[in-house]
């Protein structure tokens, strides 16, 4: 198991790599650098300051040696700083000679996105399961039929427009939720309960939102799996024995059912870090998202490289998590993998 | 067919459930404040206002975007500045002389200017400015004015003297561009990563309070402020990047101004008796004009009359019309409408098709091969306008293609992501034309756009401009300081431009603020310089402040 464990492990080092130097390759492929964003279009700022910029970057080198320069800095983990004139660094914070904490910026993004996204999932995994199963329990039946209609409705319709839809009732015509935002204005004065409503207002709509459109997968996974288990012989065998239906379907049925769905869940892991770029900017959430769209725009390629690897790292985890977690809820694949 | 209706009631219920198990909910407000009722004015209150962008870092020369600078003209003085009719008068400044030679110009002081850390802000101050814009260590993109200056000295605490080798007229609007950064601070320091790009220290009106990354700068009122006291308490300003979020967030009174785009000021405004009751809307001249531009080095623009023929078949008034719902004006000249560089006498080419093929069949164009589009030695009259992902831009481009349609020229339009446009199109040159803008820039020396030595790449006179007379008017404009004897220079020299037409000037849009009635004291209509120009004035009369009752 160990061995397993420590031969997956050493076999991302290349694929990482690997997976970096693509990226690297096509990011540059992207005419333009940093020097030619719009605020950069003015005809006050001059092409030599723009060129002294270039080569305080190294963007005037050959790409194979910027690739090297950022390769060597990763060996020691270090994600570098920003392109943008602020340098903050990207990933984790430092601390400058007086003592000022200059907060990395997928540090900051990177827990607001992580909340809204666990806080989907869960959501997502709190209503699809009991839908996946009356679904899977009343096969073709109205409840059955009226869950699914719902669950691809909420899968089809455009997110930003429900967005828009529920920050003007919610919003304005019912000024319950704030619109847009993380903490209202005075948060910094509030207890932790106080903090904590405040957020969770501020997060609502935005969770609903993103939680919506992921029920439909998930549901009718636990309802194709639940239909698979229902039909095998030991349900029957349950069933003949005189066990009560709803024991015969959440002691026995389920739990198997319920299998598949870690492998799902595994997968998934790379996508909580990721953040819609639409629905940030709609609510004015600072998380991921938005900070590699503006990196991509401005060709911050320390920012785009950061996210990147940090997404495929979390990738190939999550994938040995999945792995790992069948392992060990499944007795079946935990054999093989041990052999 | 209502079941998954009700589900979806069902699931809401639930969500408001579990996120309103505890706390009280807000009170709407019902009773409704005389928003038109005037008040005298009084000190206090909160105004908040919403970006789009965030600032990288509030050292203007250094972080370079416009959410910089906004929030930055807030806490740092400049030697000059603009008056509300756009002329230039003193801000740290009490006067300045210009020497007989017009190469040096000393500056006087106001006595007694605080830091808002009540440190004494001297002349000194202002010549540590100057070295940190000019050294070449500064990662600036703006130093270019400033390195003209040959000597920079600071006598005594009260005068700034520059001298320059040969006379140079944009100097003054350079020093109303230079925000005066305190040297008792920043001395010793590296400015490209200072940590006080985040936690400044200023002399204007206002002081950083707080900074939240992502999420809003709050600035608080400078007790030492060099030019008086402002009337505000706090200015907020949230970074919602969302247009729409925006005037969500203005409707429901969370914040009291945001610039609206035509349709929120020209359809849904009028439609909306209730938002017309607390909100007031404004119009001031725009910053920029948007334009069609030829790559002068490609045939046929290299001919001035397929040029002109293109700018009498363009309907100014249509795209006007159209593109920005009637909220914006027609320009002759790349000044702002009304200020004294503007010549009164010029006119945009009128809509006229007649004119325009007539011009083009004077360049040797007609339709040989009658497929409706006009030919010359074999090669039909078609090119391809490039535009950026700007939808004002990209409705131009169309209204443009339909009417060159209709005297017979074809034309494709392609819109690119930002980067990509100038690093693949304009840097090498390969276009045909492109719509763009250009500002309407306050000082009208506009050497690095129209004079033919700045056309390597990178530079700015992409379109590949070269007309030795407005060579040599750019050349004398920027040596005669006298105002009026300038404006003539510039005044023909727009004329100039008009009539070689280089580009087709379409249109420039007016800003159009919103701002919540509950602030008092705004200038309507709109000065030149815009409704802005006076913001410290600005109050908000205690009976309509927003109930801060979680600021406790």
């Amino acid at each position: 198991m160990i061995r397993y464990l420590l031969k997956r492990l050493f076999w991302m080092v290349p694929l990482l790599i690997g997976i970096s130097l693509i990226s690297f390759f096509i990011m540059h492929l992207a005419p333009g650098d940093i020097t030619t964003t719009e605020a950069g279009f003015n005809p006050k700022a001059s092409e030599e300051s723009r060129q002294k910029l270039r080569e305080l970057y190294n963007l005037d080198k050959p790409l194979i040696v910027q690739y090297g320069l950022w390769l060597k800095r990763m060996g020691t983990l270090d994600f570098g700083t920003s392109f943008a004139s602020h340098q903050r660094p990207v990933f984790w914070e430092k601390k400058d000679d007086q003592g000022n904490v200059n907060p990395g910026m997928i540090q900051e993004a990177l827990p607001v996105t992580l909340l809204i996204n666990v806080l989907s999932l869960l959501l997502i995994v709190v209503i699809a399961l009991p839908l996946g199963v009356i679904s899977a329990v009343h096969q073709n039946r109205p409840p059955d039929r009226a869950i699914t209609v719902f669950v691809f409705v909420g899968f089809a319709v455009p997110g930003f427009w429900l967005a828009l839809i529920l920050m003007y009732w919610l919003g304005v015509v019912n000024p319950w939720l704030p619109i847009s935002g993380l903490h209202g204005l005075g948060h910094e004065n509030m207890g932790v309960l106080g903090r904590l409503w405040d957020l969770g207002k501020h997060l609502a709509i935005p969770v609903f939102i993103s939680a919506l459109s992921g029920l439909a997968g998930i549901s009718l996974f636990v309802r194709n799996g639940m239909l698979d288990v229902l039909h095998q012989d030991y349900i029957t065998t349950a069933r003949a024995k005189g066990l009560p239906e709803n024991t015969v379907i959440y002691r026995h049925a389920l739990r198997n059912a319920l299998l598949p769905l870690i492998t799902l869940l595994g997968l998934s892991i790379p996508g909580l870090i990721g953040g819609s770029v639409i629905a940030e900017s709609l609510f004015a959430i600072p998380g991921m998202g938005k900070l590699f769209y503006d990196a991509v725009l401005m060709r911050d390629f320390p920012v785009i490289m950061g996210i990147l690897t940090i997404g495929a790292a979390l990738t190939l985890l999550g994938n040995l998590l999945a792995d790992l977690a069948y392992a060990w809820a499944d007795p079946r694949v935990r054999r093989g993998v041990v052999q | 067919m209502s079941f998954p209706f009700r589900t979806s009631g069902l699931l809401c219920a639930v969500l408001l459930l579990m996120l309103s198990a505890c706390g009280p909910s807000q009170q709407p407000e019902n009773h409704s404040p005389d928003w038109d009722h005037p008040y005298p004015p009084e000190s206090g209150g909160t105004l908040i206002d919403a970006m789009t962008g965030e600032p990288s870092g509030l050292i203007p020369m250094i972080a370079g975007e416009s959410a910089a600078s906004a929030v930055a003209s807030n806490i740092f003085n400049t030697l000059l500045k603009y008056d509300k009719n756009l002329e230039l008068e003193g801000e740290l400044a009490q006067s300045w002389q210009v020497s007989p030679d017009q190469k040096t110009i000393t500056f006087t002081l106001k006595p007694d200017m605080k830091w808002a850390d009540g440190a004494p802000l001297t002349s000194a101050d202002v010549l540590f400015t100057w070295k940190l814009v000019t050294d070449d260590n500064t990662r600036t993109p703006y130093g270019a004015d400033y390195k003209l200056v040959i000597k920079a000295e600071a006598p005594d605490p009260l005068t700034f003297r520059v001298t320059y080798e040969q006379p140079y007229a944009p100097a003054l609007d350079s020093w109303a561009g230079l925000q005066v950064l305190p040297e008792h601070i920043l001395k010793g320091q590296d400015i490209n990563t200072t940590s006080f790009a985040r936690k400044p220290v200023g002399s204007h009106y206002y002081q950083l309070g707080e900074w939240k990354n992502g999420e809003r700068i709050a600035l608080v009122r400078n007790p030492n402020a060099t030019q008086g006291q402002a009337r505000i308490d706090r200015l907020v300003s949230r970074f919602i990047p969302d247009p729409a979020s925006q005037f969500l967030e203005l409707m429901a009174d969370n914040i009291d101004t945001m610039s609206l785009s035509p349709i929120q000021y020209a359809r849904i405004f009028p439609a909306r008796e209730e938002l017309n009751r607390k909100i007031a809307l404004y119009k001031e001249l725009g910053n920029a004009y948007t334009y069609l531009g030829f790559n002068l080095k490609h045939k046929p623009f290299d001919d001035k009359r397929v040029r002109q023929a293109i700018n009498y078949a363009i309907d100014k008034q249509e795209l006007i019309d159209g593109v920005l719902l009637g909220l914006g004006e027609p320009v002759a000249s790349p000044y702002k409408p009304g200020t004294r560089w503007t010549n009164p006498d010029l006119r945009p080419y009128s809509y006229d098709p007649e004119k325009a093929k007539a011009l083009l069949r004077e360049a040797g164009f007609a339709d040989h091969d009658g497929d409706g589009i006009l030919d010359r030695d074999g090669k039909p009259l078609a090119f391809e306008i490039l535009t950026n992902q700007n939808k004002q831009r990209e409705m131009s481009a169309v209204l443009i293609q339909r009417r060159l349609k209709e005297i017979g020229i074809s034309v494709n339009i392609r819109v690119l992501e930002w980067a990509s446009f100038i690093g693949r199109f304009i840097k090498t040159g390969e276009f045909d034309a492109v719509v763009l803008g250009w500002s309407l820039s306050l000082d009208p020396d506009q050497y690095g756009i129209w004079h033919s030595s700045q056309q390597a790449p990178g530079q700015f006179n992409f379109i590949g401009y070269n007309n030795p007379r407005v060579d040599r008017l750019l050349e004398q404009g920027r040596l005669e300081l006298d105002p009026d004897k300038r404006m003539k220079i510039y005044h023909e020299f727009a004329a100039t431009l008009l009539e070689d037409s280089p580009i087709v000037y379409l249109f420039a849009g007016y800003g159009l603020p919103a701002i919540h009635k509950r602030v008092k004291g705004i200038d309507n209509p709109a000065p030149p310089a815009g409704i802005g120009h006076n913001s410290y004035e600005w109050y908000i009369p205690a009976p309509l402040r927003r109930n801060e009752i979680s600021a406790q």
